[in-house]
């Protein structure tokens, strides 16, 4: 402090005594926030690794739990000498799994292509019909009620028909599964169309947008999150359709597979046919919904 | 107190409802006025019958000039703005802007609403650039204004953000620009500011009261807040529920630029005063059936 020499008064050794008390508890005020940036960082690293370990944990424990499972049933199907036939241990899935792969991967192809294709389709077609009920008083009124009726009928009853009007081929599993993944896609994109605030559709028309701009600038970036969850179960719905059309009638995919090898008593294989529709439905899945967390994040109004 | 306070004529004589109808608020030249309401009514039919969500508006504003509709929820003063924004078709009357009737929305014309109502997939630049590319004028020709009118109202640095990284207030000031974007003539405000907290209000009613200063356009802002009317405004319209009317017009004496001291001046604070008497007249009236 240059102020000590210009000190000869009382009064102003007080007055200098009072600015060195100040500046003391300046200095401890920037010494104690340093101290709490440093316990700040601390505790934000703290966080960063408390984060961590709830990822780890919950990415651990689901998994310790499904391989306490499959080590119950290999040791209990051992233990008291479960008959292959009817519950062959892991262990003899996998060995199937191996074996057949190439048998399993044949019947694997047609099951994706169509469920991918039917999944596609019921898409577009979804999207396009929630458009046309979403922008037409007139066609609301006359289909929704229609889409909602075939929504809740049981759908899989209606296979065999499939198998009637499209034949034998693949074209009965194809629409059968459009068929079966389509509802969701128009319930789920409708509602994205329709949910938008009032006020913005409000100010669309102040600002004179035609229906067409007020549908692609607002209406559509709105609904996009839905139209992805809505695709989600479209997804799996997709995969059901065409097993169930496998298992009415076909000569290749992995219904098919699953029905022979029951057919066969070949148990192992018919769970190894489902562990591979199981690693593509979760792959597929997998797929959707990591979009859909992305249109969320792209077009939702709150973070994550 | 040099206010002129052209009160309605109160309630007497055969016709109660028809003293209301004519509230002294018409220009001499009815013509040259840049908004005029000519007997504008809306009435909505519901199942239980007719109900008259706006009575008998009837009143001019120039041009430039700052108006608050001041009146409590339900007294119909929502539905008078989307009238005169064209939203809202008009039961019974007329209303022109500049020489022609109002018949649908207009693009020269900004909105701002209770919600900020942005794009939440857009940045704050592009929302307020939406009025442009939505009336597809030459997006290049306002970029200038946009980053202008964020500097005005302290947004400079938030461009690139979303709105759901902003605040409350400060995503209505986005608002703000972007119903000044397209350089309306009128501007039309429904209670822009009556979803945000009281320091946020205070904070946007500097805000608009600042930009005004140099924008004077002409406005309509609609609110339940005393206050906020007499501070924004050039001019009071005072409206009533059940039935709605207009039931006093109020020239301030305010001069522009305003500070926030404005509100701690005697003359205010009876301005004040006198607006929470006339609601709560309006309150203690018969309920008098629909004129018309």
């Amino acid at each position: 402090m240059q102020a000590v020499s210009l000190v000869n008064s009382p009064a102003d050794a007080a007055a200098l005594s009072v600015t060195q008390a100040a500046t003391r508890a300046a200095a401890q005020a920037a010494a104690q926030s340093a101290a709490q940036s440093a316990a700040q960082a601390a505790s934000a690293g703290a966080a960063r690794r408390r984060a961590g370990l709830l990822t780890l944990r919950r990415l651990v424990l689901p998994v310790l739990a499904a391989a306490l499972v499959l080590a119950v049933w290999e040791i209990g199907t051992r233990w008291a000498q479960v008959p292959e036939v009817l519950l062959p241990p892991p262990s003899a899935v996998l060995d199937r799994l191996v074996n057949a792969f190439p048998l399993l991967m044949k019947h694997a192809w047609p099951t994706i292509w169509q469920s991918l294709a039917g999944f596609a389709i019921a898409t577009v077609l979804g999207i396009t019909l929630a458009t046309l009920l979403s922008a037409s008083t007139i066609i609301r009124e006359t289909l929704y009620p229609n889409v909602v009726f075939f929504q809740l009928i049981p759908k899989i009853a209606l296979a065999p028909l499939f198998v009637v009007w499209f034949g034998l081929g693949p074209e009965a599993r194809l629409s059968f599964s459009v068929f079966v993944s389509f509802f969701p896609v128009v319930i789920a994109t409708l509602a994205g169309l329709d949910n938008v605030e009032r006020d913005l559709l409000r100010l669309c028309r102040a600002l004179t947008a035609s229906n067409w701009q007020t549908f692609v600038s607002v209406r559509l970036p709105h609904a996009m999150p839905y139209i992805f969850s809505g695709m989600k179960i479209a997804s799996t719905f997709a995969i059901i359709g065409v097993i169930v059309g496998e298992f009415i009638t076909s000569r290749a995919g992995l219904g098919y597979l699953i029905l022979f090898a029951s057919a066969q008593a070949e148990t192992a294989l018919i769970l190894a046919s489902i562990s591979v529709l199981c690693v593509f439905g979760l792959v597929f899945y997998g797929v959707v919904a990591l979009c859909e967390r992305w249109t969320i994040e792209r077009f939702g109004d709150r973070p994550r | 107190m040099d206010v002129t306070v052209n009160p309605a004529p109160p309630a007497s004589g055969d016709d109660p409802a028809a003293a209301w109808r004519h509230p002294a608020s018409v220009l001499p030249d009815r013509a040259a006025a840049y908004l005029s309401l000519r007997h504008a009514r809306k009435v909505y039919q519901t199942r239980t019958g007719d109900v008259e969500a706006v009575g008998m508006a009837d009143f001019d504003i120039a041009a430039g000039e700052f108006v608050s509709i001041l009146g409590p929820s339900g007294c119909g003063k929502s539905t008078l703005l989307s009238m005169v924004g064209g939203l809202e078709s008009v039961t019974e009357g007329e209303i022109w802007i500049e020489g022609a009737r109002v018949t649908g929305p207009r693009r020269d014309f900004g909105y701002i609403f209770q919600d900020p109502t942005l794009l939440p997939w857009k940045s704050v630049l592009d929302n307020v650039l939406f009025p442009i590319r939505t009336q597809k004028r030459p997006v290049a020709d306002y970029e200038g204004e946009a980053h202008r009118l964020l500097e005005r109202v302290g947004l400079a640095e938030f461009k690139t953000l979303r709105p759901r990284e902003l605040s409350g207030g400060m995503r209505q000031r986005v608002a703000l620009c972007r119903g000044l974007i397209n350089d309306p003539r009128l501007m039309l405000m429904d209670e822009p500011f009556s979803a945000l907290d009281a320091i946020s209000r205070d904070d946007m009613n500097l805000a608009l009261v600042r930009l005004w200063d140099s924008y004077q356009k002409t406005a309509l802002f609609v609110t339940h807040s005393i206050r906020e009317a007499v501070f924004l405004a050039d001019r009071v319209l005072v409206m009533t529920a059940r039935p709605s009317r207009i039931v006093a017009d109020l020239r301030l004496p305010f001069a522009r630029p305003r500070d926030v001291t404005l509100q701690d001046t005697p003359e205010f604070n009876r301005i004040c005063a006198w607006l929470r008497d006339q609601i709560q007249a309006g309150y203690g009236r018969p309920i008098q059936p629909p004129a018309g």
